[in-house]
């Protein structure tokens, strides 16, 4: 079976030659099972969201190969394989709830009809049915970033990348937030990236955690969540789910000894 | 805090009149001060008319001043849209050969922030005098800036994130313009907008202080002012600024039902 992302030796550097040079990311090697939830973690300045959006093809490598469904970054997205999610929900703040989410399919030229019904489907996803006239001002945070996943999932796309999706929400909202990503995930079965920089977030949601460490970032070790699923507010308070934290943790503390 | 709750609630008849009070009383306050003043300290009628002599001659002229301001308010809105479609495309260009902004957007300030009515005798000069055009080519040159430079900002200050996203869907130039670039640059056409309602009344009243037929709201308040008749002057006025508040609040109603969604309109659309 083809591998949904894999990276191989993949260095990024910003602005090589010049005073303000950055190497953001060095020796990357990470492949990502289809369907499989993975999270990216790691402090700020590890190059984790820059790590996301060259999988996305919104950032080129500096060399390395990156591979997605078995095509380029580039044709891959060209072929709509990504669906996104920002840190900030990004509406588009002249249209309603339902044609945010009817966008994509707009711009890929599918029928009205098509269009409507699902966007429909999405907005029963994520539970917003009754939103969908409302313009984006009228909602919460936490309920316009469920109109940028329904948005994010509305083409199905085969690999869902989000960037710190609920890093501006409080952490109630955030919580219900993760469960309704988790459900979604077991519903459509889409691969997702995940970018974190925290750690029982990553642990909560993923089946596997890349940890990465800062300056140049590099991935330092990665963890295997094995804690059974589906996952709910009885899996925070598992046994296995703090020794996994630990697991983590430890990781990232060696990092930052070294 | 104690006492008094504030709640939201429907704006009743009683909210209204306490809302608009203030404003209601200054105004008669205004007035009467006016009349007073000019009555006690027996002032000059040419220097300063008591209100109610300017209410008189306003009703008498009525026919006068009505059709002057009709023609001054035509001549501005003729101007005005001119300008505004002549501002809009050339951000539209800019928008598709980014160079056209590059080269011209400097140039635009800089025009902008130079007194433009300044040209009005010079436009008396490459029109006929009493045509529409030498005055609706100054309103039109007046507009024109503001509205460019602010559909240039909106078109092109989009964040990166919306752009992005349309990226991500494989989206076409055409349709990052008509879908993304286009509504988000609506806020920023309609403040020009509302600017250049104002701007163009002006624009047109003082471009016919240097001439044209005598028909002109403008030509009517410099030529009754030279006879001393500034009764008749102050009613040409009240009418200019009549013209300046109905144009603004057209534009104000053409954008609550053209974007319901944007942040100055909340108020309006209602949760």
């Amino acid at each position: 079976m083809t591998s949904a992302v894999a990276i191989a030796a993949v260095d990024k550097v910003f602005n090589p030659g010049s005073t303000d040079q950055v190497e953001a990311l060095r020796g990357i090697d990470l492949t990502v099972a289809p369907g499989e939830f993975i999270s990216l973690l790691g402090p700020s300045g590890c190059g984790k969201s820059t790590l996301l959006r060259i999988v996305g093809d919104l950032v080129t490598p500096t060399t390395g190969t990156v591979a997605v469904n078995g095509k380029t970054a580039p044709q891959a997205r060209k072929d709509r394989d990504y669906g996104i999610v920002f840190q900030q929900a990004t509406l588009y703040e002249w249209r309603t709830v339902v044609r945010n989410v009817e966008l994509p399919l707009e711009v890929m030229g599918r029928g009205k009809e098509e269009r409507e019904q699902r966007a429909r489907a999405m907005l029963d996803l994520v539970q917003l049915t009754e939103f969908a006239a409302h313009f984006p001002y009228q909602l919460s945070g936490g309920m316009q970033q469920r109109v940028a996943i329904a948005r994010a999932l509305s083409f199905e796309p085969s690999i869902l990348l989000m960037d710190e999706p609920f890093g501006a929400l409080d952490e109630m909202t955030r919580e219900r937030m993760q469960a309704e990503v988790l459900r979604i995930w077991a519903q459509t079965g889409t691969t997702v990236v995940f970018v974190t920089h925290s750690i029982p977030e990553a642990v909560f949601l993923s089946s596997r955690v890349v940890v990465m460490s800062a300056r140049p970032g590099r991935i330092a070790g990665i963890v295997d969540i094995d804690l059974p699923q589906p996952r709910d507010e009885v899996t925070r308070e598992h046994p296995r789910f703090y020794e996994k934290l630990t697991e983590v943790r430890e990781i990232l503390r060696s990092v930052d000894r070294s | 805090m104690t006492g008094a709750v504030t709640t939201r609630r429907m704006p009743s008849v009683g909210t209204a009149v306490r809302h608009y009070l203030p404003a209601g009383l200054i105004f008669i306050g205004g007035i009467a001060l006016w009349e007073t003043v000019v009555v006690v300290f027996d002032i000059e009628r040419f220097l300063l008319p008591q209100p109610s002599r300017i209410a008189r001659v306003f009703v008498d002229e009525f026919g006068v001043v009505v059709s002057a301001g009709w023609l001054t308010m035509r001549k501005a809105m003729f101007g005005f849209a001119i300008g505004a479609i002549a501002g809009i495309s050339m951000a539209l260009l800019t928008s598709r050969w980014p160079l056209i902004r590059d080269g011209m957007m400097p140039f635009a300030v800089a025009v902008n922030s130079t007194p433009i009515i300044a040209l009005a005798p010079i436009m008396n000069n490459w029109f006929p005098i009493t045509s529409i055009w030498p005055g609706a080519m100054v309103v039109a040159l007046v507009v024109f800036f503001p509205v460019m430079i602010n559909a240039v900002r909106g078109l092109s200050e989009v964040p990166a994130g919306s752009l992005e996203l349309m990226d991500s869907y494989g989206a076409a130039p055409r349709d990052v313009l008509f879908k993304v670039r286009i509504p988000h640059s609506l806020p920023y056409v309609f403040s020009a907008f509302k600017v250049g309602t104002t701007l163009s009344i002006i624009a047109a009243v003082v471009s016919e202080y240097f001439g044209g037929s005598r028909e002109n709201l403008g030509v009517y308040i410099s030529q009754q002012a030279a006879l001393f008749h500034f009764a008749e002057a102050w009613a040409a006025i009240l009418v200019a600024s009549f013209s300046g508040i109905v144009f603004y609040l057209a534009v104000v109603m053409v954008e609550r039902a053209v974007m319901p969604w944007h942040a100055s309109m909340r108020n309006v659309a209602g949760t």
